[in-house]
Order: C-alpha cells, then structure tokens, then sequence
C-alpha cells in the first residue's frame, strides 16, 4: 500500500544542511496498523508529511498505492490525497465556525459527494456524536472534538489514515476511547493505518512499530496484534 | 473548481462570527461615497446638457450693453430665424418698508424661443412647465424674493415707478444658468411694463439679449454674417459655448468633490487591505487543511473567491443602495443654489458605484486572499510554514490599478492622473515620515509618562506600521476638514471684517446727472455722510497701443475680467484717499481735457500696461485713446467708489454718464432707502450688508456639501482604524492577559489604550494643524487673495479634536480586549 525507497531529507538552516531524514526504506500493507515512534526530534512527524505527500522528499521515492508521489506535483498530490488519505492530528483542525457535521461533511463536500449530510451524520453516531450534530468545537470537550476529527478523517472511506499524535492533547481517559475508536473503524472499514505517537499504550496496539532514531530506522520490529 | 454551496456556507458561517464585517463596512463607505457623488454629478450633469439650447433660452445669443441696430434683426428674420429682444437690469424692487435689488428680466412674447419656464403656484409648491407669460401688469419671481420681502403670490411689487402683481414662482428660467449663484433673485415681467417703472434711463447698466432659433444651417449662416459686424460691446454666445461654462463649471465640482470621495475610496481600500489580510492569515489552518483533504489550489481558489466576490456584490448593493438615499441629502444642502432641477436618477451611477466597490475590492482584497491557496499543506505538522509572502509589487501594484481606475472616472485625463497620483503619493510619504518622526519623539517622553501613557506610546511604537497608516488616514481626513472650515469662516469673517463701523456699507449707482445735486441733499438731509459722487460712463478697453487687446494678450489674460465686461469709467480731480500713485503723477489742472488715464495698478500689471501706453476705448460706439500717465493703487477692500481706470475731466464726459457714491447706512436707517428709490426711480442701490450676508449663506451651503463629502473619508479613516485594532487583537488580547495575570488591574488596562488612542488622535491632529497651515497660507496667498495669518486655534482644536476622536474610537474598539478573563486567554494560546 505505502511503499519507500532510499528516502532522505534535508533541509539548509543557517547552520549549513540539516539531514532529518537518511535513507528510509519501508513497507506497509494494505490493512496494516504502524506506529512510528522515536524520541521527540527524530524525524517522525517528517517522514508522516513525505510518506502522505505533504512534502517532497530530497531523494528517494515514495509510493501510495501505485501513485508516485514523489514525481506528482502539488495539485497532483492533493488528488491522491483526496483519494486515498484520511487525517487526524494533533490539534484538532476543526473550523470553529462549522458545527460537527459540517466538519465532518467538508471532504464529502469538497468530493462533491451526493449525500454529505446522511453519511456525516451515520458517521458521528458511530463515533457517538450523534446527539451533538449541531453542536460548535468550542461547545465539545478535547476528546469529543478528537472525535469528531475522526470521524472526518474516516467518513471518505479513505485507505490510508495518517495520524500525528492523535492522543497528544488528551489525558489517559479520553485517549482510550479515541484509540478504541479509531482501531474499531480501521477494522469494520479496512483502512491502513499509519500512526506516529509517544503513547506506548497506542503504539502497542499497532501491528508494526517502526522506530526512528535520528532520521533513520534502527529496527522494524514487529509487535504482536493485540488488536 | 467552484464549490458553490460550501462557499456560501462558509461564508454565512465566517459572517455570523463578524470575520467580515470591517471588510464590508470599509466597502460599503467606498461605494456609497462614489455612489452619492456619482448619482448627484450624473443628476445635475444630465439636467443640465439635456437642456443647453433650453439654458439659453435660444440657439443663438447675442448680449449688448446697447440695443443693436434693427436691421441686423431684420436680417435674422430674412434668413428664416425668430429673433426676440430681452432686456435685464438690477432693480430695487419695493414691498412696503422692504426693499430688496433683484434681477429684472423683461420679455416679448415668444420668449423663451427654446427650453421652457418652469413655474410654481408657491414657493416649493411642485413646479411645471409653462408657455405662458407674465401679462402685462404681472411678474413672476424667484421664491426667494417673495420670502426676503414677506410677500406672498397674488401680491402687488413695486418696480421703479410700476406696481406689478406677482402671479407665479419661476423655479427655471432659460438664460439664468449663467450666474446659478447669484445674488439678486429673478423677476420676470413684460416688455411692454418697462417704460411704466421709469427705472431705464440714459446710461443705466442694461443688458439687451436678442434671441435667435432656427434651422442649425439657418442659424450658422446669421452667425457668419453677423460676426464680421460685432462690436466690443457685443458678444455673441450658442449653445456651444453655454453648454462649455455650464459644463466647465460642473466638471469643476465633480472633480473636487470626486477628490474627496477619491481619499475616501482609497482609505477605505486600506481597510479592506488590512482586513483581507487578517481575513487571509486567519484561514491559513483551514486551507492547510483543506489541501490535505485533497482540494487543488484551484479548488481552494473556487472556495474563496466566489465568497469574496459574494461580498463585494453585498456590500455594494448596501453601498448603492445608500448611496442613493445619501445623494438627497446632497442635493437638499445645496437646495435653492442648482441651476437646474436635477434629471430623474439613472442607474448608471449604481453601476459605477457598484464597479468601485468591486474594483476595490479586487484591488486591495486579492493579494492577501490569493496567498491562501499557496498554504503548504505541510502546515497541519508544522504550525509556523506560511505561504510566501505576497509579493509587494503585486500588493501594491493591484492597489494602484483599483485606484487608477477608480481615478479615472473622476478626472477623466491622464496627466490629471498621473499628477494626482503622484502628489497623492508625495504627500502619503512626506506625511508618513513626519508621523514617523512625531511617533519617535513622543517616546522621549516615555521615561516621564505614567504608566498608562508608556504602555500606550509603546504600543504605537511597536505597531508603527499600522500606526502610521492611521494617522495618515486620520490626519489628511481633519486636514481637509480644517482647511474647508477655516477658508469658511476666514472669508466670512473677512468680509464682514471688511464692514467697520464707519465704512460705507451702500453703493447707489444709475444717479441720473440733472438729479446728482438734489440726490446728495436728500442723503445730507437725512444726516447720511457720503463719498464724492463719481461720474461714470461705461467703456471697454479695445486696444493697447494700437493692437486689439483681444490679440496682444495671452488666452489667461483675454479672460480676464476687465476685459470681458463694461469697465465705469469716471474722471475728477481729487485722488481717492487710500489710492496712492505708483508711478507717474496724479492730474494737474493743465492735464483737464487732455486724453490721458490713469490705471489701476493690478490690472496693469496683468494685462503689461506700462506707463506711456496708448490705451483705445470703445465707449458707446465710439472710440477714444488715451495715453497712460500714473499707475495707481487701489484698496478694492475699501468699499469705496473705486475704478480702474480713471480720466481727468472734460475727456469722457461728452458720452452718457450717470453718477454712483457709496454711503453709509445704520440698520434704523434702512427706511431711508424706501423713500430714495421711490423718488429716484432709475437709482439702484446695492446694499452690501445683504449682499455679503447673501454671499455667505451660498458660500455656508456650498462649504456643508464638502463637509458633506468629507464625512465619508473620516468614516473611511475610522473603517482604517478599526481593521487596525482587529489585525491587532490577538496581540492586544494576549498581552492583556500577561498584564492582568501579572497584577494589571482591568483599570490599567484600559488607561493605557486610552494614552494610546489618544496619542494616535493627538499625533494625527497635529500633523492635521500642520498640513492646514501650509495649505491655508498656498490657498490664501495663491487663490483667495487673503491675508494668511498663523491659525493658532487649528493647532488647539486639531489636535484635542483628534485625541477626542479617536481616543473614543479606540477604547471602544479595544473594550473587548479586557473583558475577558486572564485565565481563558492564556489556555487560547
Ligand atoms: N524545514 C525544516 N527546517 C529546519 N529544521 C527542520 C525542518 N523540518 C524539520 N526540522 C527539524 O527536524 C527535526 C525533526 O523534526 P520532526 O518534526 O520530524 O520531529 P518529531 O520526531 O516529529 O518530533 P516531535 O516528537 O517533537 O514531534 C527537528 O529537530 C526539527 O526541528
Ligand atoms: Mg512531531
């Protein structure tokens, strides 16, 4: 499914080249649940943005799907993007102005998809929002807004989900049921999972570990489903 | 990729949340501002050329001090043409103890050959169109002759020696448009009536017009043949040349009012400016993340434009809309002053309207808007990626097409343009640097401020960019505000000034020359001092050594006035006190009978007389040369009999003369007057008490319209200030926060906004007072012919008038900032 080959990264600061990325060799399959972990600075968050097309890398390829991202333009990315990648961040990103369901119905919209509304709304009672459709984030709690950020990312139906931290900003509680959630969604839905977090109980929930130290990978191990 | 709905979803969205609402605000001033102008220019300009061969009365004009010979009429009538005779002169017109000069206008029937009389059965009653005459024993007047009079239609008038019933109110008459703000009121009577008044005598100041109107070829072919046979005294006027002075005069105000609605458009593009960008920089997040949702920069481009353009098409209905309304105050500021009843609204000046506001928009909302399509998408990772900056020459060079444009409408010529532009831009730099300068002094103080006042002129210093825009808007806004006030109340006071106690305040001209004596003993009798009575014959100044002054001088100097019209010539032998001879020597009695003149010396100097000149004269027909021997100065201020040109006797006295002197008249007086004018009837008085006051009632009206004006650009400079203190609020509310959690008390707070208000008003009220002097002292040295004084109250009220203001302004827009609670801001960051 995601697929890269000898990707590096670097980047000039005023102290001369920065190398965040060396030489990323990888490998995910469709259906697969991968947590990519490392201490803070390691290159995580970088190497979530190359392999989901936000940026380019400086050498090396990156495959999503049969697409190949690193030869696509940024128009050409976002497509692909639209196609395959769902999101969950750290920060919400919901648009304050908007109410759940009109966050949740924005890709839809942006698809040009027939029934924004039922499908957005089918989706947060699934994510049990389905009582606070009409409701603004500033009006939810920190995991109620995860949540609805969730259900935004799934409800393309994407094959890949990227999540950068998707528990950082909650506390131990809340971040459970936001793991359950976005576990039980990318079974029932049979999504890829790409995930990086510092949260060792979310990262043992993953099929795969990839450990990054310095912008390299120092041992893809292989962790038992407890899934 | 246009997503219709979202964007109107998103819109409706961003608006409930006021994200807009400076935008539209500032939009809305622009194009209600153009808009009203706009309508009112378009109302009055239509009115005006639908009407030219109306205005003259005719469709060609031939005006004359004398009436022409009666074979050139007869010609006309040969070559297929109506031709009617029209005579004008200012007459005393009496009701009771009331007198007052009004501008007589007798008429044959036929009158007006074009164009029609609009009348009315009362003052302000609706008016129509009639083709009906006054009959003989009739007038009709202007409203305000009835009113200064306290007469009412279906009462009698006395006209010289005549009484004549008043019967209609003219609200149009054709042939008035030249003189819309003129100070005698029309009354219109018969022809035939003229002789019954007694008041035209030899030597009275009379204009005949003859009205032809025919074929066009009918009427260029009585042209030709007429213009070879024209003398000084005549001049010949089609429609042509009305339609030029009336258009001239119109493009004038349209061009100065468009100036101010110019700065207001443009201020209130700063505005939008800084509010797109806000707008803009606010929805970096939502575009990150909408690209990683998959939208193409063109789909993000088909979410926010069609939202831009929603709002630029909303606000310029409401700016239309209001504009509309706004034009009618307009055009009852200036009620009584039109030529011409405006023409009913079109829409075109909507239109117009409609397209400044979307061009401004485009101009100063794209930039900043355009930027968010180019949001890195990586952006949702790593907060602090921006987009490029916007690139300066786009900012600022789709901000000077929006105002070129915009521009364009107002001046219609590039080099007016192009020099607006530019000294636009001097002045915004040269005003920016003393702003800068007053903002850097003001921190010196800083060490011996208080608290409040630190914290505020630290605040200025640190947002100096915007502060400096702001006092920029607002000090061009007081200033212009200023100079209209003071050149009001200066000239008025001025002419008042001119009034002292023991200054003549009447002039009594048309004394015939067998009732010179018995006039001045009726003034003695009555106790009234007067000035010497003063022949006069009336003249034109034809030829400068022998060369037709038409020919010798330039375009500027042929317009002059001297030359244009009859001067009064006069001749004695005692020289006006406050008139001194330059060069030259005043007349000896060896200079009685001699032809040689003495010339004021500012006329001279225009028209390059020098002393030894041979002047020619065109005096009743007949031409007379002189030789120029003194060059006097005259004190016009005065109020005296004064003249330009002045004879020693026995030259000029062989032509029709009437006498003139200037008295002095107390308001217990005036009854005075009454009984002069029924004796005299031919003697016209002109009382410059009135005329004065008069003069200052059109002068207050014409200076409400540009206040009028003016109200929009300080409106535009508050939307500037405002989108100010929005692009700031985020800054001010964290560090009202950091204040309050580190011990400010709300109090504190909201004192060190005031300072900073306050000084920002204060600053652009001084920079107000400054650019007020300077421009007063190019006005009054340049244009107004006034002596400049130093305005030391300008430097009081500008700037207290500014801290006011804008202090307000201010703390208002900032209330906010300290309502909330410390605690709440500090988790929003
Ligand atoms: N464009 C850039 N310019 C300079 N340095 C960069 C750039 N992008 C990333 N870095 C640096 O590269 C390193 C890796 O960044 P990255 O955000 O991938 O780390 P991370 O593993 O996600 O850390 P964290 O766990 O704190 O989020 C950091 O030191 C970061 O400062
Ligand atoms: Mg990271």
């Amino acid at each position: 499914m995601i697929a890269a080959r000898h990707l590096s990264k670097r980047v000039e600061t005023a102290a001369g080249p920065l190398d965040i990325l060396t030489d990323i060799h990888l490998e995910i399959q469709a259906r697969e649940s991968v947590a990519i972990v490392g201490v803070s600075g390691s290159g995580k968050s970088t190497l979530l943005g190359l392999l989901a097309g936000l940026d380019l890398p400086s050498a090396g390829e990156v495959f999503l799907s049969h697409y190949p991202l690193h030869d696509l333009d940024e128009d050409g990315r976002a497509r692909v993007r639209g196609e395959l990648v769902g999101f969950v961040f750290q920060s919400f990103q919901l648009l304050g102005n908007l109410t759940a369901l009109e966050n949740v119905m924005l890709p839809l919209e942006l698809r040009r998809d027939r029934q924004p509304r039922e499908q957005a709304a089918e989706l947060l009672s699934r994510v049990g929002l389905g009582e606070r459709l009409q409701h603004y984030p500033k009006q939810l709690s920190g995991g109620e807004q995860q949540r609805v950020a969730i259900a935004r990312a799934f409800v393309t139906e994407p094959a890949i989900l990227f999540a950068d931290e998707p528990t950082g900003n909650l506390d131990n509680v809340t971040g459970e049921t936001v793991i359950d959630l976005l576990f039980r969604l990318n079974r029932d839905k049979g999504t890829t999972l790409v995930l990086v977090t510092h949260d060792e109980h979310l990262a043992s929930r993953c099929e795969r570990l990839i450990h990054l130290e310095a912008g390299r990978i120092v041992s893809p191990v292989k962790a038992a489903s407890t899934a | 990729m246009i997503h219709f709905p979202l964007a109107m979803r998103l819109l409706a969205r961003n608006w409930q949340s006021g994200e807009q609402r400076i935008l539209v605000a500032a939009l809305v001033i622009a194009v209600t501002a153009s808009t009203t102008i706009g309508f009112f220019t378009d109302r009055l300009g239509r009115g005006m050329t639908n009407q030219s061969a109306g205005f003259l009365g005719a469709d060609l004009v031939l005006e004359s001090s004398r009436p022409i010979a009666a074979d050139w009429l007869v010609e006309a009538r040969n070559k297929g043409l109506q031709a009617i005779e029209t005579l004008e002169f200012a007459s005393m017109v009496i009701n009771g103890e009331a007198l007052l000069l009004s501008g007589v206008k007798a008429v044959q029937d036929g009158f007006p050959l074009r164009g029609e009389i609009r009348t009315a059965a009362a003052p302000f009653a609706p008016d129509a169109a009639t083709q009906a005459l006054p009959l003989p024993g009739e007038a009709w007047v202007a409203p305000r002759l009835l009113t200064n009079l306290g007469l009412q239609v279906g009462d009698e008038v006395e006209v010289g020696a005549h009484r004549l019933r008043i019967t209609r109110v003219i609200t149009f008459e054709p042939g008035s448009v030249g003189n819309p703000f003129g100070v005698a009121p029309r009354l219109l009577m018969r022809m035939a009536d003229v002789a019954a008044t007694s008041v035209v005598q030899p030597g009275s100041r009379l204009t005949y017009r003859y009205l032809f109107a025919g074929h066009e070829a009918d009427v260029s072919k009585y042209r030709a043949w007429l213009a070879p046979r024209l003398g000084p005294s005549h001049e010949l006027v089609g429609v042509q040349e009305s339609g030029r002075a009336v258009g001239t005069t119109l493009q004038r105000t349209e061009r100065f009012l468009g100036l101010a609605v110019l700065a207001a458009i443009v201020l209130a593009g700063v505005a939008v400016a800084m509010a797109a960008r806000r707008y803009s920089e606010r929805h970096f997040d939502t575009s990150a993340m909408l690209r990683c949702m998959g939208a193409t920069q063109r789909d993000l481009l088909g979410l926010y434009l069609p939202q831009l353009l929603l709002i630029g098409l909303l606000a310029s209905a409401v700016g239309c809309i209001l504009g509309w309304v706004a034009q009618y105050g307009l055009l009852y500021l200036l009620a009584g002053l039109l030529p011409v009843a405006p023409a009913t609204p079109h829409a075109w000046p909507a239109l117009a309207g409609f397209a400044t506001g979307i061009i401004t928009l485009a101009g100063f909302a794209l930039p900043p808007v355009m930027r968010l399509k180019d949001v890195p998408p990586l952006r949702v990772l790593r907060r602090e990626l921006l987009p490029l900056p916007s690139r300066a020459w786009l900012v600022y060079g789709a901000a000077l097409c929006a105002i070129v444009a915009v521009m364009w409408r107002y001046t219609d010529s590039w080099p007016l343009t192009l020099s607006v532009l530019v000294g636009g831009i001097a002045l915004a730099a040269l005003l920016s640097l003393l702003a800068l300068l007053l903002l850097s002094l003001s921190r010196r103080f800083n060490s011996r401020v208080g608290v409040a006042w630190r914290f505020g002129l630290n605040n200025l210093w640190r947002r100096r960019q915007s502060s400096i825009s702001q006092i920029l808007a607002f000090s061009l806004t007081l200033m212009a505000m200023a100079v209209v006030a003071l050149v009001r109340t200066d000239l008025l006071t001025t002419w008042q000034a001119q009034l002292p106690a023991d200054v003549p305040n009447h002039f009594a001209i048309n004394i015939l020359p067998d009732q010179v004596e018995e006039f001045a003993s009726s003034l003695q009798a009555a106790g009234v001092v007067t000035e010497q009575l003063y022949p006069m014959v009336r003249g034109r100044l034809v030829k400068i050594n022998g060369t037709a002054v038409q020919k010798s001088v330039t375009k500027e100097e042929r317009s002059d006035n001297a030359l244009n019209r009859e001067l009064n010539l006069t001749w004695t032998t005692v020289l006006q006190a406050d008139n001194q001879i330059l060069t030259g020597r005043w007349w000896q009695p060896e200079d009685t009978g001699k032809p040689r003149v003495s010339v004021e010396s500012k006329l001279a100097e225009r028209l390059d007389i020098k002393m030894g000149d041979e002047l020619g004269f065109s005096i009743g027909g007949e031409t007379l040369s002189a030789e120029v021997t003194s060059i006097r100065s005259v004190q016009w201020e005065s109020f005296r009999p004064n003249f330009y040109m002045v004879f020693p006797p026995q030259v000029i006295n062989q032509f029709p003369t009437t006498y003139m002197t200037s008295f002095k008249l107390g308001k217990e007086e005036k009854p005075l007057l009454r009984e002069l004018v029924a004796r005299y009837q031919a003697v016209t008085v002109l009382e410059m008490d009135r005329v004065i006051e008069q003069v200052g009632v059109v002068f207050r009206q014409v200076t409400l319209t540009v206040e009028y004006v003016l109200v929009f650009t300080l409106l535009a400079g508050f939307a500037v200030l405002f989108a100010a203190l929005q692009t700031s609020q985020d800054d001010r509310l964290y560090e009202g926060a950091l204040l309050r959690a580190l011990g400010g008390s709300r109090r504190q707070l909201r004192s060190g906004h005031l300072a900073e208000f306050t000084a920002l008003g204060g600053i652009a009220g001084l920079l107000a007072a400054m650019g007020t002097e300077c421009l007063a002292w190019v006005l009054y040295s340049e244009v107004l012919d006034l002596q400049h004084s130093f305005h030391w109250h300008i430097w009081i009220i500008a700037p207290i008038a500014g801290a006011l203001l804008i202090g307000a302004a201010g703390y208002w827009g900032t209330r906010t900032v300290v309502g909330r609670s410390p605690m709440l801001l500090l988790q929003n960051q």
